[in-house]
């Protein structure tokens, strides 16, 4: 069981690519509706600890549990139906699928859940208006400009309702006002869903929307000081 | 000197002294060279797009080599085959210098054995090529293939047929090709007199000349060139386009810095200039290493040295042009409809939907051509070789304009569905292109297939000819050399007792002729053939109705090839006829040997016998005549032969050799085709197999470019939870729904074009039944491509694409 009032709980994490150690014994823990920034500077293992919490990355050792299960010890396709239901992601390009248009990337995951298209694009449309870029639902994201896109990517990460959303990195790509523009509607809107963030960042400006700070160097993450 | 500084030269006016940018040819050399330099120094992303258009370029350029060697192959076979030929129509007289040979061709299990016996008349006696010295009387020398052959297990049976001592082996000069199996056997006793004959001879080798072809062939030598080296010109033109998403990105930042949207197109086609350049030479390293190994692959039986896989000097020179020439060519068009923004933002230019009216007109015209041209079904009809190969290449890249119309025009209209569809549809509404490229070489392939296939059907019938041998009645048929009864009845004796044969049809023939002297306006004596056999065999030769021992036939000829009076001046119940008797006087030879043929002889009709002959003249039993009376009597046994037996026929073939390996054996088939036909029909098996797995091999690698272009994004979508069945069968309709309208495009243009053509040759009939296996083969290649494709694309969803996110 994770600690009291814990989410997701690491310990003890190690991750090593090639020669070169990603993580080397992290420890890191989330509790529900929080949100968490994860700071440090290239290379850090920032964004490995990001991938290991969201089950996309097994760790060589350590173990991540969330809620009653640990999510170490699930097997691809579980820990794929875990990431579908569950958790959310929003990567620094957006990564929407260039083919699809923008409510039918918020759509995607709501009907690889199984929901009917039309309802699914109905929601999607709901999320693109919550985050102000119902006007570009029908264009591809080959055309909207980077914050459009980086909304979009939002919307589309919190369309399932997930308990935890990654984000790596959100505004690493746009100008500071779309960027924090960006960030206010991400965190607002996961606080009205009640979700929890793990929020990757080297901008202090970002982190500045966090409720507690997480700093990782060298693979190692700590509490920062100061922090909440 | 930097770009940057380059352009700082020209947007600068102000600095006077600075040399003005280059302009036309040199802007040309300076941007494709950067483009070769980004090529070459790209780095990792760099070398692997380089080394994927590479990889494409040399397995085209290799194909391109191998068919540029084509007359090379076909020049040094003839000339080597020409070279041992022995000339029976040029005979010598003997001396030192000569020798005497004859031909002692066999089959063994399929393939055929080039055998010559020879007996030199003297020592200066001249050895054919490839060999050092002529072999004594048993003794032979051989291919290395024969050699191997002989000397493995399953050459035991041969063995039994070549029982001579191997005291040389053949160099490659005496074989038309490695695989070919070949002996010269010594002989003590063979003459110019032997019955199935031998030649003297002073050296060996014939020049025969070139076979001019019929007008048909040529046309479907044009096609089958056609047909097989578009696909591989396509190819070509996708494989440099290899990367071109990652290299637009490029691009994009050299726009960055100033350079416009001509330098970055220019700077491109330098990239793929390279790519194809280092093609070029992998595929002629490919080429060299490759045909060394020649000698080890046999298609459909025909297998070369390497020295035979030379290209034309001249094709060799058009390839080595044209290759980087298309490259360029390639880039620059398909940069056309994209532009290259500065600040990394590539955006295809605006979507602009493709137009049918000037696509039409190309197969339209292609089809004109042909159906204008001249009709090739007159004996001396010409060919225009120009008007036909146009026509085919205008009818094929027709279907290739045609299919990206077709696959955008459908595609357009494809809405909702299932995840995996949606993908897949929205994936080619954005990129019907490069969809539409990927099928190409297979859409022309199948197309030119389906039209030589209709072309074939329709104009085999025109090198077919009915033998009249009945395969049902009689498998194996043999004319015994011999003149001698006793020598004669063994060897039918020996064929019946030979392992595998169940019956045979064993017939003795002799002359006989009218006795008396000459008549009245004849000019020589009047005679006939006695053939006896037993009433088994005759019935085989006569519709003899009851038939016992003793019993007498008479036929008389139905096929106007003799003279009915003359078979009837000696073939007449009653009558008395002579077995020697002088042909111009018809006086007896020697003491008369007279027979009088039975008052009771019957008068019958001949049928068919199993090897295609009708007999006419007198037939006997054997208890009606005395068979060692007759003079110079000959023998031919046809064998019925039990399939269950394994190697049934090389036991026949056995027996024949060890009563003389002289003996010819024929196997009986219903039908012969002929052999410029089967040839160009072998050649174009051979090729269209080369070409298939090519196309696939492109496939594969395009598939796997478009999955490697994607990997950071099927990463992301495995993120986030979708399942791998989900993005494997949006791969699968990705490349089926393509593919489909491909094949019915190709369904559709290759029985236009076979129309065409049919017409042209005069013909009218269409077979249909010849058309559907070639798409349903084009259809399970693609399927194949695709399962290849999906452990790639199953270790491509593994989230390691993430980490450079």
């Amino acid at each position: 069981m994770t600690p009291a009032g814990s989410l997701l709980e690491a310990v003890a994490l190690h991750k090593v690519y090639g020669t070169t150690p990603a993580l080397d014994g992290a420890d890191f823990s989330l509790h529900a509706g929080e949100v968490v920034a994860v700071m440090g500077p290239s290379g850090s293992g920032k964004s490995t600890l990001l991938h290991v919490l969201a089950g996309i990355v097994r760790p060589d050792s350590g173990t991540v549990r969330y809620g009653d299960r640990e999510l170490t010890a699930l097997n691809d396709t579980a820990r794929s139906a875990l990431r579908r239901t569950d958790f959310g992601f929003v990567f620094q390009f957006g990564q929407l699928v260039p083919e699809l248009t923008c409510v039918e990337n918020v759509a995607l995951p709501l009907r690889l859940n199984g929901v009917r298209r039309k309802e699914a694009e109905r929601q999607a449309r709901d999320w693109l208006e919550r985050l102000e870029v119902e006007d570009i639902r029908g264009q591809r994201p080959g055309e909207v400009s980077g914050g459009q896109g980086q909304r979009v990517a939002v919307a589309r990460a919190l369309a399932t309702r997930p308990r935890v959303l990654f984000a790596d990195e959100p505004t690493g790509a746009l100008d500071s006002l779309n960027g924090e523009r960006v960030m206010t509607l991400l965190t607002d809107a996961a606080r009205d869903t009640s979700a929890a963030v793990v929020l990757i960042t080297h901008e202090a400006r970002v982190a500045a929307h966090s409720d507690r700070e997480i700093i990782v160097r060298d693979g190692i993450a700590r509490e920062a000081v100061g922090a909440a | 000197m930097t770009l940057l500084d380059e352009r700082r030269g020209g947007t600068h006016p102000a600095a006077s002294g600075t040399p003005a940018p280059p302009a036309g040819l040199a802007a040309w050399a300076r941007d494709l060279g950067m483009g070769l330099r980004f090529a070459a120094g790209g780095g990792r992303e760099g070398w692997i797009r380089t080394l994927l258009t590479a990889v494409g370029v040399a397995l085209g350029v290799v194909l391109l080599l191998g068919a540029a060697s084509v007359p090379q192959l076909l020049q040094g076979r003839d000339v080597r085959g020409q070279a041992r030929q022995i000339a029976a129509d040029m005979p010598v007289k003997q001396s030192s210098s000569s020798l005497v040979a004859a031909e002692a061709d066999s089959e063994f299990r399929g393939t055929r054995i080039t055998g010559t016996l020879v007996r030199p008349d003297g020592p200066d006696a001249p050895a054919p090529p490839g060999v050092t010295a002529l072999p004594r009387p048993g003794e032979m020398v051989v291919s290395p293939a024969l050699k191997d052959l002989l000397a493995s297990p399953d050459g035991a049976l041969l063995r039994e047929r070549l029982p001579y001592r191997i005291t040389g082996t053949i160099a490659d000069t005496g074989l038309v090709g490695p695989n070919e199996l070949t002996y010269y056997a010594g002989s003590a006793t063979l003459t110019t007199e032997t019955e199935q004959g031998g030649h003297r001879i002073g050296s060996f080798g014939i020049d025969v000349g070139e076979a001019t072809p019929s007008a048909i062939l040529v046309v479907l030598i044009i096609l089958a060139c056609v047909v097989l080296l578009m696909p591989v010109a396509l190819f070509i033109a996708t494989a440099v386009r290899f990367g071109g998403e990652l290299r637009d990105r490029r691009l994009a930042a050299l726009r960055l810095i100033g350079a416009d949207v001509h330098m970055t197109r220019r700077t491109a086609a330098g990239e793929a200039l390279f790519g194809s350049l280092c093609g070029l030479l992998l595929g002629g390293l490919l080429f060299l290493v490759g045909r060394q190994f020649t000698g080890l692959v046999t298609l459909w039986d025909i297998n070369a040295f390497p020295s035979d896989m030379t290209p034309s000097p001249a094709l060799t020179v058009l390839i080595a042009l044209a290759v980087p020439a298309a490259a360029v060519a390639v880039t620059l068009v398909a940069l056309r409809g994209v532009t290259i923004e500065p600040l990394g933002v590539v955006r295809h230019a605006t979507a602009r939907r493709r137009r049918l009216w000037w696509r039409i007109p190309v197969p339209l015209i292609g089809l004109a051509m042909l159906l204008l041209s001249n009709r090739v079904d007159e004996g001396d009809a010409q060919v225009n070789p120009t008007v036909v190969a146009g026509g085919a290449v205008l009818v094929l890249s027709g279907i290739t304009l045609l299919l990206p119309w077709t696959v955008e025009a459908v595609v357009a209209r494809f809405k909702g569905g299932p995840v995996p569809w949606q993908l897949a549809t929205r994936r080619l509404q954005l990129s019907s292109g490069t969809a539409a490229r990927a099928v190409g070489g297979i859409t022309v392939a199948v197309a030119g297939a389906i039209a030589l296939q209709l072309f074939f059907s329709a104009v085999q019938s025109d090198f077919t000819s009915h033998t009249g041998q009945d395969s049902r009645r009689a498998q194996m048929s043999a004319t015994l050399p011999s003149h001698d009864m006793s020598t004669i009845r063994k060897m039918l004796k020996e064929f019946r007792d030979t392992r595998g044969v169940r019956s045979t049809i064993g017939v003795i023939e002799a002359s006989v002729t009218r006795p008396g002297p000459l008549r009245k306006g004849e000019e020589f004596a009047p005679s006939t053939t006695l053939t006896v056999g037993d009433c088994a065999s005759l019935q085989e030769l006569l519709h003899t109705g009851p038939c016992k021992d003793g019993d007498t036939f008479i036929v008389t000829d139905h096929t106007g090839t003799a003279d009915d009076d003359y078979i009837l001046e000696t073939a007449r119940p009653g009558a008395s006829v002579l077995f020697h008797a002088d042909p111009q006087s018809g006086k007896p030879v020697g003491k008369p040997r007279l027979w009088t043929i039975p008052k009771e002889t019957r008068k019958v009709r001949a049928r068919m016998d199993p090897s295609g002959s009708l007999a006419f003249g007198i037939f006997a039993t054997p208890g009606a005549v005395d068979t060692s009376r007759f003079h110079e009597p000959t023998a031919r046994a046809m064998l019925k032969v039990d399939p269950s037996v394994p190697d049934a026929a090389e036991h026949i073939r056995n027996t024949a050799a060890r009563l003389d390996p002289l003996m010819q054996i024929i196997t009986l088939h219903h039908t012969t085709r002929d052999q410029q036909f089967t040839s160009i029909r072998t050649g174009l098996l051979v090729g269209s197999t080369v070409t298939m797995a090519l196309i696939a091999a492109s496939m594969l690698v395009s598939t796997l470019e478009q999955l490697r272009e994607r990997r950071r994004l099927l990463s992301v979508l495995v993120a986030f939870g979708t399942r791998r069945a989900t993005l494997a069968w949006s791969v699968l309709w990705q490349t089926a729904v393509p593919v489909l309208l491909g094949l019915v495009l190709a369904v559709a243009g290759g029985v236009a074009l076979g129309g065409g053509l049919l017409r042209m040759a005069g013909k009218s009939t269409f077979d249909w039944s010849a058309i559907w296996p070639l798409p349903l083969a084009g259809a399970g290649l693609v399927l194949l491509v695709t399962l290849l494709s999906l452990p790639p694309l199953w270790r491509m969803m593994r989230p390691d694409g993430l980490r450079s996110e």
